[in-house]
């Protein structure tokens, strides 16, 4: 069996303990892989003068593969936010965000099975802002040909690859039509690429009634950066919230696997909360390191846990902690329980 | 009397000290991240570049990033400028061969920056 080399990046608050529980979960299914772990976050602040120090950058750019717990974005101090400057030093251009509905979290959807591919790295989020007047602040929303082209040409890679039908693009093009009419057309010259898969366009607002009246209708979804941020959190709370949610940051040479919830610092140390959406996320990570023997056992035993509500944590109605459930799906893996 | 909204919210605008400190200027250039050699544009010298909103001189740049052709370069003075000072280096830039886009003049109000930086 391969073994793998990943970068750990815990993150700040209650990121050490969950990352700790996933890792024993992992290292349990079966895959080897060798963990080195990393700092992020504001207590790089204090030690390095920055949330992402060089020491890290050079470890991801060797091993190409992350696992990274929450980390807190301080608000108004001038510091930029260590996840989107990840993203940014590698190019991490496609948010993967998969919202499946998970059978213990009672939901009125019969189903839901929507990937997100949120483009990572423009859009409004280029950082170019200004006050042009002392009445009259802008942003400049950036979206290139490449950028929007690469974002699509990946999730109809991913459709095709995964037996995925659907692919339909999210754009706001009827009124903003150099930007979202740039983005819309890049996705139709990708789509050009792959005819078997059924292709189409929503215009935003429009989708965010229909996914909350009718979510089972899509499958894949491509988004720039701003509508795809709202979108992909809204998924989540069609599917019960952040706390199964996965996410993939990926990149042409690299990516980083990560919850997209906060640090929960008023719970750090407690060992209480729930590790379910980092752990999803090592699942992805694993899929995407071709190890989907040991994904599909942690995922089986992790469901079937859920489905027990015997060792589950606050947040799905138990008691557990943090430890406690990461122990539970160990134990199912392996047949004890 | 009847105030608007559109009148009230006119009233509560607080004015500030505004003063110019800088000038973006996004650049189009299909050579690769451009080169502006200090001392070579008057009271105004290169800080950053950054290419779709990642810093992409001075320092480190993942080999990883894909770049288009549009720059936003950040000039800062470094000294006491007018806008004139602007008109002057826009043709200098020119003169030497740049092709931009657009300028946007930075300014401090209150003393503190009313511009972003760059990731």
């Amino acid at each position: 069996m391969a073994q793998h080399v990943v970068t750990m990046l815990p993150g700040e608050g209650t990121g050490p303990e969950i990352c700790e529980a996933v890792r024993l979960v992992i290292d349990a299914s079966g895959v080897e892989i060798k963990w080195e772990y990393e700092e992020i976050g504001l207590g790089c602040l204090e030690k390095y003068g920055t949330l992402l120090p060089d020491k890290t950058i050079k470890n991801i750019a060797k091993n190409k593969v992350a696992l990274k717990g929450p980390t807190t974005t301080p608000i108004g101090t001038g510091h930029k936010s260590a996840n989107v400057t990840l993203r940014k030093v590698f190019d991490l251009f496609a948010n993967v965000r998969p919202a499946k509905l998970i059978p213990v979290l009672k939901r009125p959807w019969e189903k839901i099975d929507i990937i997100n591919f949120r483009e990572n790295t423009e859009d409004s989020y280029a950082a170019i802002e200004h006050m042009v007047s002392d009445e009259v602040a802008q942003c400049l929303k950036v979206i290139t040909w490449p950028g929007s082209y690469r974002i699509a040409d990946f999730a109809f890679q991913w459709a095709r690859a995964n037996g995925r039908k659907k692919v339909y693009c999210v754009h706001k093009a009827n009124i903003m039509k150099m930007t979202d009419g740039l983005f819309l057309d890049a996705f139709r010259e990708a789509a050009k690429k792959y005819p078997e898969i059924e292709t189409g366009d929503v215009i935003v607002d429009n989708c965010c009634m229909q996914l909350v009246r009718n979510p089972a209708q899509f499958d894949c979804l491509v988004l720039p950066n701003l509508y795809g941020d709202i979108l992909t959190d809204l998924c989540a709370g069609l599917v019960g919230g952040l706390g199964f949610a996965p996410g993939a940051n990926i990149g042409d040479n690299c990516s980083i696997f990560e919850a997209v919830h906060g640090s929960a610092p008023k719970y750090a140390g407690m060992k209480k909360v729930n590790p379910s959406a980092v752990l999803v996320s090592g699942i992805m990570m694993l899929r995407w390191l071709k190890e989907t023997a040991a994904a599909d056992r942690i995922e089986k035993a992790m469901f079937a846990v859920l489905d027990e509500r015997k060792h589950v944590t606050y947040d799905v109605g138990g008691t557990a902690t943090t430890d406690e459930y990461a122990q539970a799906i160990v134990d199912k893996m392996h047949g004890k329980a | 009397m009847a105030t608007t909204f559109s009148e009230a919210a006119k009233a509560t605008r607080k004015k500030k000290v505004i003063t110019l400190v800088g000038v973006d200027m996004y650049i189009v250039t299909e050579e690769g991240i451009p080169k502006f050699p200090d001392g070579e544009y008057g009271p105004f010298k290169c800080e950053f570049i950054s290419n779709r909103g990642t810093k992409v001189w001075p320092g480190f740049v993942s080999p990883d990033l894909m770049m288009v052709n549009w720059y936003r370069c950040r000039f800062m003075a470094t000294q006491d400028v007018k806008d004139a000072d602007v008109d002057t280096f826009l043709a200098v830039l020119t003169q030497k061969g740049w092709w931009w886009s657009a300028a946007q003049k930075l300014w401090t109000h209150d003393g503190e920056p009313a511009f972003s930086k760059a990731y």
